[in-house]
Order: structure tokens, then C-alpha cells, then sequence
């Protein structure tokens, strides 16, 4: 948005406005203080530039230590002993600070070229100055927040999938982690069979698993959406809340008190289909793959139509009356109106909100976690600790947190980013926003 | 005739079907309900519900035996500080990002939505040894900085979509009369952008309520602990004590429940607008 107004546009002057580029390039600040009078933001931008160079020694240690990430020095005590896990974020974080340093500079240069052209020698009030600095003020605590414990987290794990930070043998202070280059990749992906067939199980359920969630809920949410308009039972508001209860209980309580009732053993609901005689011998619900993984989709149902049902009502509400209404004057019956009317436009409209719930179910850590714990165990769990309903993401967890194998947990986190990357872009994609251009 | 025995035929079995599913969703709550208030700490809860009778002793005990209290003061301090700084960070940079044109903002937008794909605890090794340089391990501003940054890139997209929608004359007319871009943003955008906001405050709010990875991370000491680590401390650490879990549940539910229920007409409008405008 165009917000100062000149009020004489003069002619661009060529020679001045070189010598602003030139004075903005050898030192940050300085055509903000030399031609433009602009001491405030100058001094703020020297200053940067005077920081920078001052941690410059720093910052080269940094990058190499990044490159090297120690070295192991046995003989001396561990407290004194190169860090390589330090070094490794530590390095990170540099990277991260310079890419900002070079972007503020790059932005600088402009800014004072611009400023040139707009107000040519005249001076600047501080607090025109703080109003002209409101875009850089407003987002400079988000974009900090998010770089250091968003951005450098994820580059930090990305990083780890090259390295071989793995127990027992390279873990910090210990011992030294080195870089690996793609072996954990060919491990993983070939390289070493149990692991391989691991992660092939883990990932062809993790998508089947995202598919079966979404549509369950979807379709489930949708039954209800239409039968509570549809049927015209004056206690539908009742039902409504009934239904509305599993999204408001928080979904760490409602799976571990699925796991107490589903227990094979001394579990509600075996003990109560056995004493009504439905059963002889306890269902195994979360003890056979197979059985878990079918009573996981169906937990995740109970906990997740509510939200479709309550996304699809409002998105039913939205449709215009005299669209029924003309359909009815045309002769269609109710199943008609359901299946070329109202379906196709919710559908349409929360389309976006599918691809959505699906990533949200391929990285949904509770609802396999604290439900199943990942088991039951199969044959290769005491190795890889991945259980029969284990996501990728659950499966990260226990490689983190239970076998500290940070290296393989690190590919599988790349894994998802390749999935799920291209998903979040064309969803981007198709937004009236982005295909307007006006982002 | 016909045609009215065939819709009551309908109706009835329209239903039952309502009333079995209320059963199956109702099932497991029933159950948490009446093991709040069953007597004993079996973890084997009686098959008919209030079976063995009704006690209020889980509760005494959460109140003299553990640290429930601390817990529960934990929990709202992390959420209502969480959900102020999502609030006030989301909205600034959404207000930005739809109101301005600068260098790199289409690819700042880009990466914001690339960064909500990811569940924050991939990252959890780094974020644990940035708090330990910071200082920010075992305390609870710690943990609130970890969740607003995890927060920002969806709510950001989320409240700009909003703000896209308010007439830019507005704020064009504020500011040709002197007014700052602050006061645009404080005194006209956000007031007429309350509704999303509304929403992102509550949802921002109760997310903290049960997460579990990164409190079970950063905090260490028991006056530090959060809910979900409290609660779920009952029924591991070989202590199955699933009738104090129910009560300790019960507690944290009922409020979430009375809310969600007060609020469903709203949550169906924001729901359903969201949807309508992608």
C-alpha cells in the first residue's frame, strides 16, 4: 500500500541517488545518515552492521565447527569435550543469522534508494519514522519466534538425517557425532533389511492410516450433518450436543479411557459382551496388527466426526433456499437434491479442509500414542521399536525418546516433509488469493 | 394414509439409528463419569455403571494427596499466556501481511504455510538444547514461547484471510485524516476482525490444556507439572490408579463441555465461514 504522499515529485536525480546506492552498500546506515538525514533507522542499521562484524570471529569458529563438529578428545573430561550436537545447532543458528543480516541489508539498500526517490533530502520526524517502520516492527517478533524454534529446529533435524547422532556410540558429551552423508538413507531404504521393512510397513500404514481417518470422519460427520437437517425430529438440537461431546473432550483423556475400556483382559467392553454371551473368548483389540489398526479408524471416528459434522452444517447452512426450492419445482426428489445439489457444493467448499485434516491425521501423534501405544508388538519391534499401528510420527517419538536413534528418527521427519510438502503447496494453490495474485 | 405410515416408518427408523449412535458416543463417557465416583482404584471399572456405589474420595484425594492444585494453576498460566501472545503476534503479522507490499512476502507467506505442515516435535532435540542455552528449561515461559512460535504460521494465514475480506477504504480513510498504522491496526482492523480473533484466542487457549510431548520436555520438577503429566502420571509409572485419572479427567472435561456446548452455534458459524471464503 502506497502510504507517503509526496507532494512535489521531482525528477529522480541520477548522481545522488548513486552516491545513496553506493554510501548503503560499503557500510549499512550510512546513506540513511549521510543524504537522507535519516539518523534514527541509520544509526539502528550501523549498529547492526558494527555487531555483526564484531561476533564475525565467532561466527567463522561457528561454520567451522558446523563443517567439523568436533573432534574426539578422549583424554580429556567430558565436561570439556567438543560437543557436537552444540556445535551442530549452534551452527545452525549462525546460518539463520546471517541469512537475516544479508536480508536486512539487501533490504536496507533498497529502503534508502526508495527513500531517496520519495522524500528527497527532507527530514524525517522519529516518529514518521517508527509509523514508516510498522511493517518491520510488527512482524520482527513472529518471524524471530518462528525462526528459532520453528525454522532451526526443522533444518537442525534435517541436519541429524546426515549425521550418525545415534545411541550407543555417538552421543554428545560422550563421544563426537560425525557427518554420514546418505547412509542413513541407504540404511533405511535398502541398506538394512529389518529396518527397511520397518519403515515400509510404518509408511504404507501412515497413508492408509491418513486416507481411512479423513474419510471415515468425513463421510461420518457429513451421515450425520444431513440426517439431523434432513429428518424433522423435533429433538434434533439434543442429538446435536450428544454428538458434539467427543470434540470437547480433550483427546488425550477420551483414548487412554478407550484403552482402559477396550483392554483385552479386564476391559468393559470384552467383559460385557461376555457376560450378555455375545462372546466366549476376549476380543483382542488393540493385541492383533490387524484388529488395532481396524479399532484405531474407528476410536479416531468416534473422536473425529464431530468436527466434520459441525464444518458441513455450516457449510449446508450456506446454500442459498431457492436453490432447493427451484430444484423441488423441477421435480427432484430428495436424494436428487442430495447427490447433485447439496453434495458437490459442500464438497467443493471444504475441500481444503480435507487435504487439511488429512496431513492432520498423518502427523496425529494422540490418537495412535496414547490409544495404542503403536502395538501391539510384531515381529521386528525389538529392534526398530515401531509397533503394528505405529505412525511415522509415533514412531519418531520412540526413536527419540526410548531408543535415542536421532539419525533414523531424522529421516523419517525428511520423509514427511517430502509427503506432506506438496500437499500444503497445492492446497496453497488452488486459494482464490493465490490464483488472484494478490498474496 | 399410506405416505404418512411410510414418513413415521422413516422417522422411527431415523431414530433409532440416532439413538444407537448416541449410545456408542456416550458409551465411554458414561464410563469415565461413573469410575470418577466408584469407590476403590481397581482399573477393572463394574460393567454396569455406579455398580458399586458412589464416593466423592478421588477428589479429596486429588485435593490433599497430590499436586492437582499447581497442576491445574500450571496449565491456565501456559494457556491464557499462549493464547494473548498468539492473539497479539498472529494479528500484527497477519495485518502486515494483508495491508503492505514488500520485499520476500510472497515467499515469508509460502514458508509460513510449509512450517504449519509440521507437528513442532520433530524438531524437539533442537528445541530442548536452544531452551537449555536460553535458560528456558523447567519453566513455564519456556514452554508458552515453544507453542506461540508453533502457533503463529497457520493463525497468521488464518486471520489474514480475514482481514483480506475488510475493505481497505477503511483504513485508506483513517489514514489520509493522520492516523498512525498503528492505530489502524489497534483501533479499526481489529476491532472489526474480533470474531476470528475470538475464535483464534479460544482455540490457542485450549490447545495447551492436554499437549503432553513438550511439557513431558521442558518441565522437570514437580511444582512445574501440567495436567496432561499429572493425569497420565496415574494411570503409568505402575501406579493404575484409573479411578483418581477419572476424577482428575472429569474436572479438566466439564468445563471444556459446558463451554463447546454454549458456544456450538458460533462454532458452526466460523466453521462454516471459514470454508466459504477458502
Amino acid at each position: 500500500m502506497e502510504t507517503s504522499i509526496s507532494l512535489e515529485p521531482k525528477p529522480a536525480d541520477a548522481g545522488g541517488r548513486k552516491k545513496v546506492l553506493i554510501a548503503s552498500i560499503v557500510f549499512m546506515g550510512l546513506g540513511h545518515i549521510l543524504y537522507l538525514k535519516q539518523y534514527l533507522k541509520g544509526f539502528f542499521l550501523a549498529t547492526v552492521e558494527a555487531v555483526f562484524i564484531a561476533f564475525l570471529p565467532r561466527i567463522t569458529k561457528a561454520l567451522i565447527n558446523l563443517q567439523t563438529l568436533g573432534e574426539p578428545k578422549p583424554h580429556l573430561p567430558i565436561r570439556l569435550r567438543d560437543n557436537s550436537i552444540f556445535m551442530l545447532i549452534d551452527g545452525v543458528v549462525v546460518v539463520a543469522a546471517v541469512a537475516v543480516f544479508i536480508a536486512t541489508y539487501i533490504i536496507s539498500v533498497r529502503d534508502a534508494v526508495t527513500e531517496y526517490d520519495q522524500s528527497r533530502g527532507r527530514t524525517v520526524g522519529i516518529r514518521e519514522s517508527i509509523n514508516k517502520a510498522f511493517p518491520v516492527l510488527g512482524l520482527a517478533p513472529s518471524i524471530g519466534l518462528i525462526i528459532f524454534f520453528v525454522v532451526v529446529p526443522l533444518v537442525f533435524s534435517a541436519c541429524v538425517a546426515f549425521t550418525n547422532y545415534s545411541s550407543p556410540a555417538h552421543i554428545p558429551p560422550n563421544n563426537t557425532v560425525d557427518w554420514v552423508g546418505f547412509d542413513n538413507f541407504r540404511a533405511l531404504f535398502g541398506g538394512s533389511k529389518i529396518w527397511t521393512q520397518a519403515l515400509g510397513r510404518v509408511a504404507l500404514w501412515t497413508l492408509i492410516w491418513g486416507a481411512l481417518a479423513t474419510a471415515t470422519c468425513y463421510f461420518g460427520g457429513m451421515l450425520m450433518a444431513v440426517i439431523l437437517k434432513e429428518s424433522k425430529i423435533r429433538i434434533a438440537p439434543i442429538f446435536r450436543t450428544i454428538f458434539i461431546l467427543p470434540y470437547a473432550i480433550p483427546s488425550v483423556i477420551s483414548m487412554l479411557v478407550w484403552q482402559n475400556l477396550l483392554n483385552a483382559t479386564f476391559g468393559t467392553i470384552n467383559r460385557t459382551l461376555r457376560a450378555l454371551g455375545i462372546i466366549s473368548v476376549s476380543i483382542p483389540w488393540l493385541g492383533d496388527p490387524t484388529m488395532a489398526k481396524f479399532t484405531a479408524v474407528m476410536i479416531n471416528l468416534w473422536a473425529g466426526f464431530p468436527y466434520f459434522m459441525l464444518l458441513i452444517s455450516g457449510s449446508m447452512s450456506a446454500i442459498p433456499q431457492d436453490i432447493y426450492e427451484a430444484a423441488e419445482i423441477d421435480g427432484a426428489g430428495k436424494f436428487q437434491v442430495f447427490s447433485k445439489i447439496v453434495f458437490p457444493i459442500v464438497l467443493y467448499q471444504t475441500a481444503p479442509l480435507i487435504i487439511m485434516s488429512f496431513t492432520h491425521n498423518v502427523n496425529n501423534f494422540g490418537a495412535i500414542f496414547f490409544l495404542t501405544g503403536g502395538g501391539p508388538v510384531v515381529p521386528d519391534t525389538t529392534v526398530t521399536s515401531a509397533g503394528g499401528t505405529d505412525i511415522l510420527v509415533t514412531w519418531i517419538y520412540n526413536l527419540t525418546v526410548n531408543l535415542n536413534q536421532y539419525h533414523y528418527a531424522s529421516v523419517l521427519a525428511v520423509m514427511i516433509f517430502m509427503v506432506l510438502a506438496p500437499i500444503a503447496i497445492f492446497n496453497l494453490q488452488r486459494t482464490r488469493s493465490f490464483r488472484e495474485g494478490e498474496l | 394414509m399410506r405416505g404418512k405410515a411410510r414418513v413415521n416408518l422413516n422417522t422411527v427408523i431415523v431414530l433409532v439409528f440416532l439413538a444407537i449412535c448416541s449410545i456408542g458416543v456416550l458409551y465411554p463417557i458414561v464410563y469415565v463419569v461413573s469410575a470418577a465416583f466408584t469407590p476403590g482404584s481397581s482399573i477393572a471399572l463394574d460393567i454396569v455403571p455406579f455398580g458399586s456405589g458412589v464416593t466423592l474420595d478421588h477428589f479429596r484425594y486429588l485435593f490433599k494427596n497430590t499436586n492437582y492444585p499447581i497442576w491445574f494453576r500450571n496449565t491456565f498460566i501456559i494457556a491464557i499466556s499462549t493464547s494473548i501472545s498468539t492473539v497479539v503476534l498472529a494479528s500484527l503479522g497477519a495485518y502486515v501481511f494483508s495491508r503492505f507490499r514488500f520485499t520476500l512476502k510472497k515467499s515469508l507467506m509460502t514458508a509460513l504455510l510449509i512450517l504449519q505442515i509440521f507437528p513442532s516435535f520433530i524438531g524437539m532435540v533442537a528445541i530442548y538444547v536452544i531452551l537449555l542455552r536460553v535458560g528456558g528449561l523447567n519453566t513455564l515461559w519456556g514452554l508458552v514461547l515453544v507453542y506461540v512460535a508453533g502457533n503463529i504460521p497457520y493463525n497468521t494465514w488464518l486471520v489474514k484471510s480475514y482481514i483480506d475480506t475488510i475493505p481497505r477504504s477503511l483504513d485508506e480513510a483513517a489514514i489520509i485524516d493522520g492516523a498512525s498504522h498503528f492505530r489502524v491496526y489497534w483501533q479499526i482492523v481489529m476491532p472489526v476482525a474480533r470474531p476470528i480473533l475470538t475464535f483464534l484466542a479460544i482455540a490457542s487457549f485450549t490447545g495447551p490444556w492436554m499437549d503432553f510431548i513438550f511439557p513431558k520436555l521442558v518441565l522437570r520438577s514437580a511444582d512445574k507439572q501440567t495436567l496432561a503429566l499429572g493425569l497420565f502420571s496415574f494411570v503409568t509409572d505402575k501406579k493404575n490408579q484409573f479411578t483418581v485419572f477419572a476424577a482428575g479427567s472429569l474436572l479438566v472435561a466439564i468445563p471444556f463441555v459446558i463451554f463447546f456446548i454454549a458456544t456450538q452455534k458460533l462454532l458452526i458459524e466460523s466453521l462454516g465461514a471459514s470454508t466459504v471464503k477458502e
